[in-house]
């Protein structure tokens, strides 16, 4: 009795062990096991090859005379072109021979999967990321992409440079404002916090709602909160003064206006917490919101309705501001743990993506980019792109800091902040607050 | 030569199963508590940074943590007790002379069989939307709003679809439990003149301690490592108020990248769990042995 009673615990145990073990992140640390093991075997399948391996690589260091390979692979996060990719590839094999396999992705772990499968030696040969933070902590992964032809012609500011060297080629320029409907908002009145905040008490009063946004993290708090910051001196030093806790956001003035903007939301618009992106949308094509605070990404959605009035892209008027947000949300960059034959491939394919007639022809009227490269147009653009390039030729716009912000910030630690305050009677001065609080913990 | 014979025949079955669960869960777990004591944020080029026991120390002023741990505590608790209430009503149910019996079991089981996430976000829609809609319709405001944006309701909405999902698969335990009890105990105690109540609590309860062993550590073991309706459902919000342990978990190694310093959360995790269901089971244990 007693050994059935000793047993039965210790099976309950292992039966624990192995349950807390299958669901917690230990998966993880297997996962890096096999990469481990991978990278091992892998080891020992090329042994054999290794005396004809090391001539080759004594080739490779001397000169750039090695054979690009017959096929890459190609891993971005930009789930709007999908399908458009896809042709693209199989373009490129007809005219160049060489096999383009994209990867599919659902977009929100984008970055994750990517993660995974470097760390497991399986990574494609291209990939996009986010320039800043993102590419920062990938920074031993990224190819020195310097010596390709069109390297000076990227626009001012727009490569991905890390240590002086250009690591990233940008896909295309993106802006952020207010959405706005021509026939209920006009930017040339509304053109402070103040204006702004009286602006939605009127359309409150009128059953409309003024700023709409909605309850996905960026379209929540992160694409909005980029404005306060980009509006410092300099956003980047900002960023890093506040996560050294030399300034907070409760005492910088922009800050304390943006909370009094964002009570004002609270006050008078729509409650962000009970609206989706495709909510969002839905309101103002069918006239029920004036503006919301999106981007020219958002151009796409619009299809799907008939709009009875004209749209377009402002600044938000946040301290008189008056400039577009407007940076590049996504690069391609090339696996330098990738073979050389392999990265070569990957760089012509870029090379050839940015300069023949059929790649800037996706990359233009099929992807619908913004042109980011010296002597390439586009002039089929939404309208809503048509004002950020507008925006850009003049001059007028501003940053985006927040790929400067510590990594998952806004997700863990600026969502719960916006969410008790259109939850709660919050005060602003106590928003700015918490705010430095989460900001505080962010960075540690 | 006998003795040798059933060694070979005990290694043939024994062995495949060691060497499995050595290769995807001991070996795994042994490095995992190594990975526990550097600061990493995952990738294999990036600095392994060996801090000791640091990652340990500071789990402990992480007042996230510890709140989150506070949600699953709670959270649990309201679970378990829910969750085996109703599997039990349900198999004493459906072990009755019901005359749907057969179809009731497959109806009360049929939630289990639906994916955590899905059930999320099928519940989340109801909480939402429908439950926003009925309040307007019927203007019973008080109750019917959207569950989700209130710290404590979201909670409680947690509670209740976790218990949807897993009442049904309690419920086929206590049956198996039920149906074991030999007819004559029951008869020959209606023949004694015990009541239903009686007959329950003193026959049937004692009889079928084993099954209450069982659902007891199978219910709070889920409840503690709750993750994919936790996900889907509320994501953590409204301001954290939702956040599991094993959310905290994930954030913390896919989120922030902070992947040596959520190990050791893991491995904490893990011994809070493992530790609570032996108690849990080393009591009931005992108290079956006492009344058998």
């Amino acid at each position: 009795m007693k050994l059935k009673k000793v047993t039965s615990v210790l099976l309950a145990a292992a039966m624990t062990a192995s349950m807390v073990l299958a669901g917690c992140g230990n998966s993880s640390s297997g996962e890096t096991k096999k990469a481990e093991d991978k990278t091992e075997a892998a080891k020992e399948t090329e042994a054999p090859k290794a005396d004809k391996v090391e001539t080759e690589a004594a080739k490779t260091q001397s000169g750039d005379d090695v054979e690009s390979a017959k096929k890459i692979i190609l891993f971005q996060s930009k789930v709007e072109i999908i399908d458009q990719l896809e042709e693209l590839a199989e373009a490129y094999e007809d005219e160049t021979g060489v096999e383009v396999e994209v990867w599919g992705t659902t977009g929100d772990d984008y970055f994750q999967q990517l993660k995974t499968k470097l760390a497991n030696n399986q990574g494609p040969t291209v990939f996009s990321l986010a320039p800043g933070a993102e590419s920062v902590q990938m920074t031993s992964y990224l190819a020195d992409l310097s010596d390709i032809s069109f390297a000076d012609k990227i626009a001012e500011g727009m490569g991905n440079e890390i240590d002086g060297k250009l690591v990233g080629i940008p896909y295309t320029a993106e802006g952020f404002g207010l959405v706005y409907n021509k026939s209920l908002y006009d930017p040339s009145k509304v053109t402070d916090t103040d204006s702004l905040i009286k602006y939605l008490e009127e359309q409150k009063a009128a059953d409309i709602n003024g700023l709409g946004l909605s309850s996905e993290s960026y379209f929540l708090i992160g694409h909005i909160l980029n404005t306060p910051f980009a509006l410092q001196e300099n956003p980047v030093e900002f960023v890093q003064k506040l996560g050294a806790g030399e300034v907070k956001m409760a005492d910088t003035p922009e800050f304390q206006e943006f909370a009094k903007l964002y009570a004002a939301i609270r006050d008078n618009c729509v409650n962000p917490l009970e609206q989706t992106y495709d909510k969002e949308i839905g309101d103002f094509a069918t006239g029920k919101s004036a503006t919301i605070h999106q981007g020219n990404w958002a151009a796409g959605m619009f299809a799907d309705y008939e709009m009875d009035f004209e749209m377009g892209l402002a600044p938000l008027p946040l301290a008189g501001n008056d400039k577009l947000a407007v940076s590049v949300p996504t690069a391609w960059y090339v696996n330098s743990q990738a073979t050389p034959e392999e990265q070569k491939a990957g760089k012509e394919f870029l090379e050839w993506l940015y300069t023949s007639e059929t790649g800037t022809d996706y990359l233009m009227n099929k992807f619908g980019f913004i042109p980011v490269v010296d002597g390439m147009e586009n002039e089929n653009m939404d309208v809503l792109s048509q004002d950020v390039s507008k925006y850009i030729a003049d001059g007028k716009t501003i940053t985006w800091p927040m790929n400067e912000w510590p990594a998952g910030s806004v997700d863990v630690y600026l969502v719960p902040v916006a969410q008790e305050f259109f939850t709660t009677d919050m005060t602003p001065e106590d928003f700015l607050a918490k705010l430095d609080e989460a900001w505080a913990q962010a960075s540690k | 030569m006998k003795k040798k014979k059933t060694a070979g025949w005990y290694a043939l079955f024994t062995l495949p199963l060691i060497f499995i669960f050595s290769l995807v869960v001991v070996i795994p777990f042994l490095i995992g508590i190594g990975y526990s004591f550097f600061s990493w944020d995952g990738l294999p080029l990036n600095p392994k940074i060996f801090v000791g026991f640091e990652n340990y120390v500071n789990l402990f002023s992480d007042s996230r943590f510890m709140t989150s741990a506070g949600h699953t505590v709670l959270f649990t608790i309201f679970a378990i007790i829910l969750i085996n209430i109703l599997g039990l009503a349900f198999a004493l149910m459906v072990t009755s002379k019901l005359r749907v019996k057969n179809a009731a079991r497959a109806m009360l089981f049929m939630p289990y069989l639906i994916g955590g996430l899905i059930l999320g976000y099928i519940w989340k829609f109801i909480f939402t939307d429908a439950f926003q809609a009925i309040g307007e319709a019927t203007g019973l405001t008080g109750i019917f709003f959207n569950w989700l944006l209130n710290p404590r309701f979201a909670l409680v909405a947690l509670v209740i679809v976790s218990t949807w999902q897993m009442a049904g698969y309690i419920m086929i335990i206590y049956i198996t439990g039920i149906m074991g009890i030999p007819d004559d105990v029951i008869e020959a105690a209606q023949v004694d003149g015990a009541g239903f109540w009686q007959t329950l609590f003193r026959i049937k309860f004692p009889l079928i301690m084993p099954s209450f062993t069982i659902c007891l550590f199978m219910t709070l073991s889920n409840c503690f490592k709750i993750f994919d309706v936790n996900l889907s459902l509320t994501g953590g919000g409204p301001s954290n108020a939702t956040e599991m342990f094993a959310m905290n978990i994930y954030n913390e190694i896919f989120s922030l990248n902070n992947f040596g310093y959520g190990q050791a959360k893991a491995i904490v995790f893990f011994l809070v769990v493992a530790v609570i269901t032996m108690v849990q089971v080393s009591i009931t244990k005992k108290r079956e042995v006492e009344m058998q």
